[in-house]
């Protein structure tokens, strides 16, 4: 019964981890941009929940109302001004991908600095929802929960989306190859453009559930950012199923490799797990190869 | 005598007339005094330091400034107070450089401390050899009682980790002998230095009290998810959970141990327990939960000082954000009761004094602080001092503690 409910809370916790990589999944697995300022709408998401918690006594999930369409658009504009100019000079996909990553670099430097100067650097930390649901016996925090629920439901919903629809298909084709699918009149800007806004919008909705649970402060970007690009890079980047069931295998690994053999060995058997990964399958578990 | 003799020795003797010496005319006041402080404004430490440490010192700049600044005897008058701050980026190598750059190239007149034991001695050994006295606040370490014998300059006001473990030993073995509790509890720390050696200290203190740990582990900093641990720890029924815990893992142990229904008779969490964000999360659960460190919280100019620091930073402050701001009022009065800027007799002045400030009167003794705050607790909404249980205004043991 204990170890059942070990293995529960691992899924949970792996729920928690893809959530926090779809948004990044589709900035890199499909508009092909390695963003590492993402961690920072995550964050900007989280504030946002704090804030309307804090100072207008809400539920913190409206706050969604407002910093998804923000960081959207914010994205949007990323995009649309800023890595639309490198794409435009570079000679080819290595000089792109290095111009992409120093540019995001800074960008996350200049978001960080702009959250630690207005809202100050301290933790922030609020409750909701942190009561017990009991599942077959076992008890699971119910905003850990919800968090769960929206890492499966968005990654379903962007699953059919991508492979169900011609929008998904144009999209999947983008992330293949550029060129080819412009070829067969894809408007592959227009659509990378809103699939990196896509993804900074998933980026503020992490933002928020997660906040809901583990205590932030402005500096949190870029640890996040991290751990997306990790479960990424182990799902097959631009695999939605495949970040569903990398963030889930990182879960277990952490909680119940932890619980069978030391606390204290929790973050290693993640990193070791993620090692062999990339060892025997580099392209990430579900890729296409 | 021709006139060139006459005018040369007349006007001699006419500036040896006018001059005066001893009140050091010839040097006029500073403009100001310099203090310099690199610090981590970004990087994993950010949090903790702007939280502690640097929130109190623009907040005790501007009270100095706005009382017109630090009154110096020797130009009799106030000289206001200017900061230069660095970013350390929190990473050693970078505090100490961006010290000696202060020290050496900005010339400052003090140095302020930087935050987290390894950055403090870190820069312990630079600001002892230039001898600026610096008082370091965040550091905590069982090996700083042997290294402030080579540092003359560095003052260590936190309590150190076998001081700050005893008094939860001898708490624990005055209830087992009372009847309150069968004396058996269990301890997790973080994997950091802090977490361990506090671990360790309670784990002899436990010993030495006839105390059983019936479990003792120990988790990574960063971990997400600390429920296996809380469950594993409620199988042993203990009547006491002690956690020795940074931010966010004191947050989350909290909360995951009020959902899981937890409610161990004692309670315990430390760095990031008296934070404001720990009361956010809580709420009215808080009250009852120990914590390390503590402060009087009727001391002179406290109240004061709350409603000051409210209206900076439009939020609350805690325990040790008020021990950072008493330990540059302690640097303050040493200045002024020196009434010039010789680093050497300041320091003499910190070793020796009695300060009163808003965290109490401290005093030092071979750089330490005599009888440092070990044990808190959350009482009525707010942290206040348990232990030692002789200092003003310390409460009584609120036991056991509330149900989540």
């Amino acid at each position: 019964m204990f170890l059942f409910e070990v293995i529960l809370n691992a899924l949970v916790l792996g729920g928690m981890y893809a959530l926090v990589a779809l948004g990044l999944n589709l900035q890199f697995g499909v508009a092909r941009m390695m963003n590492l300022s993402y961690g920072e709408f995550f964050m900007a998401g989280a504030f946002a929940a704090f804030w309307t918690v804090m100072l207008w006594k809400l539920d913190p999930l409206l706050a969604m109302l407002a910093s998804v369409p923000v960081s959207f658009v914010a994205n949007w504009l990323i995009y649309r001004f800023l890595l639309l100019r490198l794409i435009r000079r570079s000679p080819d996909q290595d000089a792109l991908d290095a111009d992409v990553i120093l540019v995001t670099f800074g960008l996350l430097f200049v978001f960080q600095g702009l959250a630690i100067v207005n809202w100050g650097g301290e933790y922030r930390g609020y409750t909701f929802l942190a009561v017990p649901v009991k599942i077959l016996g076992a008890e699971v925090a119910l905003n850990r929960l919800l968090a769960f629920l929206a890492a499966c439901g968005l990654a379903a919903v962007l699953f059919v989306i991508l492979g169900l629809t011609r929008t998904g298909a144009a999209l999947r084709a983008m992330a293949i190859d550029p060129v080819a699918a412009r070829l067969v009149g894809v408007d592959v800007l227009k659509l990378s453009a809103i699939a990196f806004a896509a993804g900074g919008a998933l980026a503020a909705i992490a933002g928020t559930l997660v906040s809901t649970f583990i205590s932030f402060s402005a500096s949190i970007g870029v640890v996040y950012t991290l751990k997306a690009l990790i479960v990424i890079i182990m799902g097959g980047v631009g695999r939605m199923m495949g970040c569903l069931a990398a963030g889930l295998l990182l879960g277990l690994a952490e909680s119940l490799g932890g619980y069978l053999t030391d606390p204290g060995l929790t973050l290693a058997i993640n990193f070791a797990l993620f090692l062999i990964v990339l060892l025997v399958r580099p392209t990430g578990l579900f890729s296409r190869g | 005598m021709d006139r060139r003799t006459f005018l040369k020795t007349g006007g001699a003797a006419a500036i040896g007339v006018t001059a005066r010496p001893g009140r050091a005319r010839g040097q006029a006041a500073p403009s100001a005094i310099r203090i310099g402080y690199a610090i981590s404004l970004s990087g994993p430490f950010a949090p903790g330091a702007q939280s502690t440490s640097w929130s109190q010192y623009k907040l005790w700049a501007k009270d100095v400034n706005d009382a017109g600044g630090i009154h110096l005897k020797k130009y009799e008058r106030k000289i206001p107070v200017e900061l230069i701050e660095y970013d350390d980026r929190s990473q050693p190598d970078e505090v100490i450089r961006l010290v000696e750059r202060l020290i050496l190239q900005d010339k400052v007149d003090f140095i302020l401390p930087p935050w987290g034991t390894h950055m403090n001695l870190a820069i312990a050994p630079v600001i002892n050899k230039y001898e600026y006295p610096v008082i370091f606040f965040t550091a905590t370490a069982l090996r700083i009682r042997e290294l402030a014998k080579r540092w003359p300059y560095a003052f260590f006001p936190l309590a150190q980790p076998d001081d700050s473990a005893a008094p939860l030993g001898t708490m624990l073995a005055s209830l087992k002998s009372q009847g309150k509790i069968k004396g058996r509890v269990a301890a997790v720390h973080v994997a950091e230095q802090t977490g361990v050696e506090l671990h360790s200290s309670f784990v002899e203190a436990c010993k030495k009290n006839g105390i059983e740990v019936a479990y003792s582990k120990s988790y990574p900093l960063g971990v997400s998810d600390l429920s296996p641990v809380i469950r594993e720890a409620m199988q042993t029924q203990p009547d006491g959970f002690f956690a020795f815990s940074y931010p966010t893992d004191t947050f989350m142990l909290a909360e995951q141990s009020s959902i899981l229904g937890f409610n161990p008779a004692i309670y315990y969490s430390a760095v990031g327990t008296p934070f404001p964000a720990f009361k956010a999360k809580l709420g009215d659960k808080v009250n009852g939960v120990l914590l390390w460190g503590g402060l009087d919280h009727k001391a002179a100019g406290l109240a004061e000082y709350r409603q000051r620091h409210r209206a900076m930073y439009n939020r609350e402050t805690e325990s040790g954000a008020v021990g950072m701001y008493a330990t540059v009022q302690v640097l303050q009065q040493a200045i002024e009761r020196v009434g010039e800027i010789d680093r050497k007799k300041i320091r003499t002045e910190i070793a020796t004094g009695s300060f009163p400030t808003i965290f109490g009167t401290l005093k030092f003794k071979d750089q330490l602080l005599i009888d440092p705050w070990t044990v808190g607790q959350w009482q009525n909404g707010e942290v206040v001092g348990v232990y030692p249980a002789q200092k003003p205004n310390a409460q009584a043991l609120l036991f056991p503690k509330p149900k989540w």
